[in-house]
């Protein structure tokens, strides 16, 4: 995976070309507060079943709480 | 795939929108004022006090924007030879924005802390402050509401 410092108006740029966004976090978590638009799947749950959901023709951004 | 590093935390940071059940919590993000006064470590307390009139609070940041100390009234009314570094109250208590309110009061109470609290990201630089008279005015106000509204 592409590990990269994006700032927020890159991740807002790469949303608006089409980007997905998906939160690893867990359940809970993800239920009280996302980023817009983020999908959720736990980051134990991802695999190649879990990672059907994306679309394979559009980028894919991940993220967790921060850098730790 | 790209891995977005910074994550929530940037993002809460730059006061962006969230989804989910916190859309309905009042965060510090959302209410801390961005006007407060600051100074460098090496101005002199004279100068500030000139600067600051009508403020009790000064925050003392680096030469990034971190914050490193807190001038508060009795400081700003010290030796108005001294430098912000001389007199300062370092390392002052700081809060991220996606702390809430009620969270932020608890720890204004538990701290008697009965002036500012400053809000910053997790590196130290400053996003804002916010009284504890705001923070209960606010909270009282939300609470006051009538539930099922959005005021």
């Amino acid at each position: 995976m592409a590990a990269q410092v994006f700032s927020v108006s890159e991740v807002k740029q790469l949303l608006d070309q089409g980007a997905q966004l998906v939160d690893v976090l867990g359940e809970d978590e993800f239920e009280h507060d996302h980023l817009p638009g983020a999908i959720n799947i736990p980051l134990k749950q991802l695999d190649a079943t879990t990672a059907s959901r994306l679309d394979r023709g559009r980028p894919v951004l991940v993220y967790c709480n921060d850098f730790g | 795939m790209l891995d977005y590093v910074p994550g929530k935390t940037a993002w809460y940071e730059d006061n962006q929108p969230r989804e989910g059940k916190a859309v309905d919590e009042i965060w510090i993000g959302d209410v801390a004022g961005s006007d407060v006064p600051t100074c460098s470590l090496t101005e002199p307390i004279g100068d500030i006090r000139r600067r600051t009139e009508g403020w009790d609070t000064c925050v003392v940041v680096d030469s990034k924007g971190i914050v490193v100390g807190l001038l508060r009234k009795k400081e700003l009314d010290a030796d108005p030879r001294a430098t912000a570094e001389q007199v300062m109250r370092p390392g002052p208590k700081t809060f991220r924005p996606n702390v809430t309110l009620q969270e932020l009061l608890k720890s204004m109470r538990d701290h008697e802390i009965q002036t500012n609290s400053l809000v910053t990201t997790a590196e130290g630089r400053l996003l804002g402050v916010i009284s504890r008279a705001d923070a209960e005015a606010t909270l009282a106000h939300e609470q006051a509401a009538p539930t099922g509204t959005d005021s």
